[in-house]
């Protein structure tokens, strides 16, 4: 045992726990921007939790949401009309209006919205009124205020104030955004802005592919290298090991030449085939392979079990976690790649979730909260994964760096 | 006849490769030619009073190899008649020989796509740095060592060279030396050690693409959460082209040049960036290597009264010295490889390309430049100056490092 005085732990726990909120900060700003509307998220002083995370506001979004047609994703029926409602003692009417589209990125709305702004007790009732026969998705809106009043509050409040002349501002990226499509109403910006669907499938469909396909080539080679004796051997070994040597950057010319000649730019086959056989996975197997005991293997020959059913019926089984952690570095490693994606394919198709992010950025501007929802999405199903699978991600990581 | 079985097996395999080489204007068809006659008579020698289901196998292959003249899919049918020929075999063959045939099968399909990706590109990589501009928009010609007379005198390959040199310069040391104080510090037995190891691992398993998205948001000029902390409003840290040596010494009246003017602060900012996601790893890593040093060390240590100080710089540090020496190779190899974080953060390379690293330089002259030659060269140059510091690596700190434990 060794001794520990109290102030000895006490320093422990500091410095960890220093150490681990910066870790985590960039998470927790990466969360709360994406829940900020455009405003919050230009502030010099940062706000920490933003007005989306408020659980009062949250009861007038659903409320909004309903009468527009939906509680929960929000938008604008065909026919139907939603009324905010601005507290404020009497005064000059104010203006209102559906402006064109604030953000970097449009969506069709209404432009024959009609607006009717009524005085009713204690506050001004703004009625919006959908006469098309269309749903609309948002429903934005800009209210001009006079800057004599000496004090107002909207219902919900706004995504920006701003001032003009001698009016106030408020606008609303959506007056009728429902309880989901209020909180995460930057995510489904973002995810109307670009075809995130379509990048997760190629993502998940080229990284499975070459998790499957590499895992049963890596299966078959390593089984022969450990277990089986053949001539040549040693030879094939030592062309495996002199691989291991290639750094990744002297293929990406020779290897785009490659699929230029076989016409797979811009195919799944690109984003997959080149990496399946990988020397990693190879050792990595080997190893385990090595591992076990030789009688195992002895009693199944001498039962006329073939090589395959020894491979399939014995190594496999006994190696499982030698496949997940191959399994796991393989799906990361494909998931996360980003300069493979961005050399060989063009079209909007066959992006990637990291590909499309990048596009994304450039397309973004300055429209942080909507970046920071989908820099969020992308990395969502890792960090699920890691979550399920926590102890095999860190065995896996452990073992490659003993070996 | 393990050999010759192995021997057939393996050039008809290599006649496949070359025919798929010959569609793609790799190989010549007369190379093509030439193996398969290898291959006929390999197999009339390896089977030479064989079964007549052998000899079936036999022809079917043949008739592969020449539908493959005018069909590269095709023939594939080759393979089919190998294994008809191998059932035709089985009874009569030894232990030793059915070894010698599933061992080659189980491996070729893996060593087929390593030596069509990765061991025939690489030299063709070499072949490829020596022709003048090589791309797909017209004819090359061969231009000999050229390319890499350029490479030498290129300003912006020593740049790239130079910041690569100090991101493992600053980024290995530090990230080891950080990760080093975590992993010991969450093996005292601390509680929540789950929870720290969470946290500090997750940056690690987040694509570089988010990550540097979000960094790119914290180091932004007006809104940026940095300059809020740091109280520096308005400071663009990717755009700072200034050497970070010069800004320091700067006040104290040193003017410092070039090189040794550091890398610049948008470089350094990227380096913090890569250091918060590669930590993880490391701390893992290490962590891995402290679970496996022996308790009783520390408890002979402890009776001999050494503190606990003594017992981390003799004990630990020793003994953990395969686990940093791993970390090194792989941040001194990964420093070449910069690429998602600099693209990010700086898409265009910086201000004056002050934040070029080599993979982006190669990039931008492949991709962008559309000079595959150039590009080339680069890689090979890399590639060299990689294999020469591992061997040197491997001759002078290996000697240092311990393995037993």
């Amino acid at each position: 045992m060794r001794r520990s005085s109290p102030l000895g732990r006490f320093l422990i726990y500091l410095v960890l726990t220093v150490g681990a909120v910066v870790m985590a900060f960039p998470f927790y700003w990466m969360l709360a921007t994406s829940l900020k509307s455009p405003q919050e998220a230009q502030q010099a002083r940062p706000i920490w939790i933003p007005e989306r995370l408020k659980a009062s506001n949250w009861r007038v979004a659903w409320s909004l949401g309903a009468e527009a047609g939906s509680s929960w994703w929000g938008g604008f029926g065909p026919q139907q009309s939603v009324t905010l409602k601005l507290y404020a003692p009497p005064g000059p009417v104010p203006q209102v209006m559906v402006p064109s589209p604030p953000g970097a990125f449009s969506d069709p709305r209404s432009e024959q919205t009609r607006v009717q702004v009524s005085y009713q007790g204690d506050h001004w009732a703004i009625r919006f009124t959908n006469p098309s026969s269309e749903h609309f998705r948002t429903l934005p809106a800009v209210i001009l205020i006079s800057k004599e009043y000496p004090s107002y509050t909207p219902e919900l409040p706004p995504d920006a104030i701003r001032s003009s002349g001698d009016d106030w501002r408020l606008e609303y990226v959506n007056v009728a955004p429902g309880l989901l499509g209020y909180i995460f109403h930057n995510y489904l910006e973002a995810w109307y802005a670009a075809p995130f669907a379509r990048y997760f499938f190629n993502s998940f469909f080229t990284a499975g592919l070459q998790v499957l396909g590499g895992l049963f080539l890596a299966v078959l080679a390593a089984f022969a290298l450990a277990r089986i004796p053949f001539p040549g051997k040693s030879w094939v070994f030592g062309l495996i090991l002199a691989t291991l040597m290639i750094p990744g950057e002297v293929l990406l010319i020779p290897n785009y030449v490659l699929l230029a000649r076989l016409e797979w730019i811009d195919t799944y086959y690109a984003l997959i085939v080149p990496w399946l056989a990988s020397v990693f996975g190879i050792f990595l197997l080997r190893q385990f392979y090595l591992s076990l005991p030789q009688d195992l293997f002895d009693a199944a020959r001498i039962d006329g079990a073939s090589y395959w059913t020894q491979m399939f019926r014995i190594a496999l089984p006994l190696s499982i976690p030698g496949l997940i952690t191959y399994g796991i570095f393989t799906f990361l490693g494909a998931y996360n790649a980003l300069l493979w994606p961005l050399i060989v394919t063009n079209s909007p198709e066959m992006r990637t979730v990291q590909l499309g992010l990048q596009v994304f950025i450039g397309e973004a501007g300055s429209d942080y909260g909507a970046l920071m929802a989908a820099s969020t999405v992308s990395i969502l199903p890792i960090i699920l994964g890691y979550f399920i699978a926590q102890k095999q991600f860190i065995q896996g990581v452990a073992r490659s760096g003993i070996k | 006849m393990g050999l010759r079985l192995s021997l057939y097996l393996g050039f008809l395999v290599s006649t496949l490769l070359v025919r798929l080489l010959w569609d793609l204007r790799f190989a010549p068809s007369w190379l093509y030619a030439a193996l398969v006659l290898l291959v006929v008579g390999l197999g009339l020698w390896t089977m030479r009073g064989s079964p007549a289901l052998v000899w079936v196998g036999g022809l079917v292959t043949l008739a592969g190899l020449g539908v493959g003249y005018f069909n590269a899919v095709a023939s594939l049918i080759a393979l089919a008649g190998l294994f008809i020929s191998y059932h035709g075999w089985r009874n009569h063959l030894s232990e030793k020989d059915q070894a010698a045939f599933w061992g080659w099968v189980f491996v070729w399909p893996a060593l087929a796509l390593l030596v069509f990706w990765q061991v025939l590109p690489a030299f063709y990589a070499v072949w490829l740095s020596l022709l003048d501009r090589f791309n797909f928009l017209g004819p090359s010609r061969f231009a000999g060592l050229g390319n890499y007379e350029i490479l030498l005198r290129d300003p912006l390959f020593w740049k790239a060279m130079g910041n690569t040199f100090w991101f493992v310069a600053f980024t290995v040391p530090i990230g080891i030396g950080l990760a080093a104080l975590i992993a010991i510090l969450l093996n005292e037995r601390v509680r929540f050690q789950g929870l720290f190891r969470t946290l500090y691992f997750l940056p690690y398993i987040t694509a570089l693409t988010a990550a540097a998205a979000v960094w790119d948001w914290i180091y932004n000029p007006e809104f940026g959460f940095l300059n809020y902390l740091l109280g520096t409003q308005g400071l663009d840290w990717l755009n700072r082209p200034e050497g970070i040596f010069s800004l320091l010494l700067a006040p104290l009246g040193f003017q410092l040049q070039g090189f040794f003017a550091g890398p610049s602060l948008a470089f350094v900012a990227i380096m913090v960036m890569t250091i918060w996601h590669f930590l993880g790893y490391q701390i893992v890593v290490l962590l891995a290597g402290l679970q496996n040093i022996p308790r009783e060390y520390y408890e002979a240590a402890e009776l001999d009264g050494a503190s606990w100080w003594q017992q981390q710089w003799l004990i630990t540090w020793p003994l953990l010295s395969p686990a940093t020496f791993f970390l090194f190779t792989l941040g001194l190899i990964g420093a070449f490889q910069v690429f998602t974080q600099v693209l990010i953060l700086t898409p265009t390379g910086g201000v004056l390309q002050d934040t070029l690293t080599v993979t982006l330089y190669l990039y931008n002259k492949g991709f962008r430049d559309s000079d595959f030659s150039y590009a080339s060269a680069i890689a090979v140059v890399v590639f060299g100056v990689i294999l020469i510091l591992t061997l040197i690596q491997q001759r002078v700190l290996e000697r240092r490092v311990n393995y037993e434990t």
